[in-house]
């Protein structure tokens, strides 16, 4: 499989911080993986998202030692919907069509890569609405498909599915596997670790800046909420869920 | 201009747009539609403080319907100018320094708007600052002297306390945040 | 907030250049201008560009260039009517200066036809359109952005103004009592307010950059209005116009 980004001891430091927001990290993701990334809050999840699609030291300073190499187009999501949206545009499909339109493609192409991206996550019937007259998860939901609509071939999310709801959330995550079949490689840092693990095909654990663990998903079972659980000894799933506790009550 | 330039000119247009809210619910005899205009000039610098005021100046006649105030754009420029050197000179690191600073804004501006006000206007643009005006007039004054008294009384309290409250927003910015912004001086 | 009103008149379907052109020849004519009865003139044909936007933009740009204006003509009235200088005219009780009441009718004759081409300029060109118009002929993508986009991101910004003044309130901040009072409730209220918005800033750089924003290409411009060239000559007429307003101008003045 061809790497679309690889790391290679990459340490970064945020400007004016104190401390290495990574520290001598290395991580390789291929065209047509899932990589899930774990971990406590301040273990460097999200700054691995911003290093590995060379958004940092880029667009936020700070300083960068290793070595990245860095293969194709880098689409990046963010959990907030509205800090996403250029304001430039007054109807879901411009909003869409806004990225290939700023790469300089012709019309159609661009309108085609528009209305590919509104299907795959289903919202076409939105494209003549106003961004501002949405609700968070389908704001969401067109925030993903403007990223889309550039045809990235590594693909950032960072705790996307924050703002939805379980529906919404679920229909997100579904969504990546198609993708990653399509040759995207694809980056997700997130606290919800059932629904992760339930789409990644590889996670890796980063604590304090430094990678811990890398290798099959199970390895989500070690960490947050699916961690504390083991430890008290709850039986399957990790973390666990409603049913399974009411169960385990009823008995 | 970079996009972080532009993003952060747009954060200084729309504070300047929106303070006179905030303001407002306090019922204060003020308009700090200055705010981000000094702002921008000392995250950013003086082209980008410019930026922010002519933006605002346009945007701010977009939304009131009023367009014959555009030719205080000038006092825009001079306000930005000012403002990213008093940033310069770190006026805005301690109140001490900053409210003198801003009550210097207050003459400098004043002294730019009076005239716009009195030859473009004859006396007559906003509705406090005219009312001022006229009772200075009906007093007897001669209405250069109604219409200058006016602005700087207006200017003095408000430039005053827009750059106290820019000197408080720097201040209580996190190192990490603040070290993203070069032009500042700390 | 003034706004666009859809329609189908002239000035609608006319490139947005062309509708703020006649805006702007307004407002620097306006300016030019020194008379009572070449001011009202103008006024007039300010008045005859809103009614060419239709009923609905004739009747919105005039109730609100009337609600702007009369707070100033009472102003100009008193100020320059009541006020003014000799030679008097008797009306009734009361004498107004001559002079005066020729300086108030060109003072609020001028905001009046500047505030009435505007609001129709405004009324007629729908946003989208202007940034198309804008992307196509090759804008810098700064222009347009801060242009555009701070527009969008108004509402949300007084949406968190309104939340911050309400999440103050229930921690105790009274916004009354003596002015001294309400002066330090404005640390509290403005302060999270800027700071938060300082806080959204790389993400939103981080986003615009993700989807090509202000990069080295060309953006397309997938509907750009239609341009023609008898309004690429009515703007260049504009031009001479308000050259030739300013030369009649300064020729008067030193005649």
């Amino acid at each position: 499989m061809t790497a679309v980004v690889t790391l290679e001891g990459v340490t970064f430091r945020y400007p004016g911080a104190a401390r290495e927001a990574l520290c001598g990290v290395s991580l390789g993701v291929a065209a047509g993986e899932i990589v899930a990334l774990a971990g406590d809050a301040g273990a460097g999840t999200s700054t691995l998202l911003l290093v590995a699609t060379g958004f940092a030291p880029r667009l936020v300073g700070g300083t960068l030692t290793g070595t990245r190499r860095l293969a194709g187009r880098c689409g990046i999501v963010f959990s907030r919907p509205w800090t996403q949206l250029t304001g430039l545009c007054s109807t879901v499909g411009d909003e869409v069509a806004f990225g290939p339109a700023s790469l300089g493609l012709a019309r159609e192409p661009v309108l085609a890569s528009a209305g590919r991206a509104m299907e795959r996550l289903g919202i076409t019937h939105l494209a003549t609405r106003d961004p501002a007259h949405l609700s968070g998860g389908e704001l969401q939901r067109v925030v993903v498909a403007s990223v889309l609509a550039m045809e990235p071939d590594l693909l950032a999310l960072d705790d996307p599915a924050a703002e939805l709801d379980p529906a919404g959330a679920d229909a997100l995550y579904a969504l990546l596997p198609a993708l990653a079949v399509g040759g995207m490689a694809i980056l997700v840092a997130t606290p919800d670790l059932e629904r992760a693990a339930s789409v990644a095909t590889r996670a890796v654990v980063l604590a304090g800046g430094r990678v811990v663990a890398d290798g099959p998903t199970h390895l989500l079972e070690g960490t947050g909420v699916a961690a504390i659980a083991r430890a008290a000894g709850c039986p399957p799933p990790y973390p666990p869920d409603v049913p399974s506790l009411l169960r385990r009550v009823g008995r | 201009m970079t996009l972080r330039d532009l993003v952060l000119i747009r954060l200084g247009v729309a504070v300047n747009l929106v303070i006179g809210q905030v303001v407002a619910a306090l019922l204060l005899p003020i308009y700090l539609d200055s705010v981000g205009t000094i702002l921008v000039a000392c995250l950013v610098g003086p082209r980008a403080a410019i930026a922010a005021g002519l933006v605002s100046q346009i945007l701010s006649a977009v939304i009131s319907g009023n367009f014959s105030w555009l030719p205080f754009a000038v006092v825009q420029i001079v306000i930005a100018l000012y403002a990213w050197a008093a940033a310069r000179l770190g006026l805005f690191r301690r109140l001490a320094t900053a409210v003198p600073a801003g009550l210097g804004l207050g003459l400098v501006a004043a002294s730019c708007s009076a005239p716009i006000s009195y030859f473009v206007f004859g006396g007559v643009t906003a509705g406090g600052v005219t009312m001022v005006t006229t009772v200075l007039r009906a007093l007897g004054a001669p209405l250069g002297v109604a219409v200058a008294s006016a602005s700087y009384a207006t200017d003095l309290l408000d430039k005053a306390i827009a750059c106290a409250l820019v000197s408080a927003v720097l201040r209580s910015l996190p190192q990490t945040l603040a070290a993203r912004f070069p032009a500042l001086t700390r | 907030m003034i706004g666009y009103l859809a329609g189908r008149s002239p000035l609608h379907r006319a490139h947005p250049y062309t509708t703020l052109a006649l805006a702007g020849g307004v407002l620097l004519i306006a300016f030019a201008l020194t008379r009572p009865l070449e001011m009202w003139l103008l006024v007039a044909v300010a008045a005859v560009l809103a009614a060419s936007g239709g009923r609905e933009v004739l009747q919105s740009s005039a109730r609100t260039a009337l609600l702007l204006s009369l707070p100033i003509w009472a102003l100009l009235f008193v100020l320059y009517g009541v006020l003014g200088t000799e030679p008097r005219i008797a009306l009734g009780i009361m004498s107004l200066s001559a002079p005066g009441m020729a300086r108030a009718l060109v003072l609020g004759g001028r905001i009046t036809a500047i505030v009435l081409g505007f609001l129709t300029a405004l009324g007629t060109t729908s946003p989208h359109r202007l940034v198309e118009a804008m992307t196509a002929s090759g804008v810098p993508f700064g222009r347009t952005f801060l242009l555009a986009s701070t527009l969008t991101v108004l509402p949300r910004m007084r949406e968190r103004a309104r939340q911050i003044l309400e999440a103050q309130q229930c921690r105790g901040l009274r916004i009354g009592g003596s002015p001294v009072a309400r002066l330090r409730a404005l640390g509290p209220l403005a302060l999270p307010l800027i700071l938060g918005a300082l806080a959204e800033v790389d993400e939103q750089v981080l986003a615009l950059d993700a989807r090509g924003a202000g990069g080295a290409a060309r953006r397309t411009a997938l509907e750009a209005p239609p341009d023609s060239w008898p309004q690429r000559l009515l703007r260049g007429a504009l031009l001479v116009a308000v050259v030739a307003a300013y030369g009649w101008k300064f020729w008067r003045m030193r005649g």
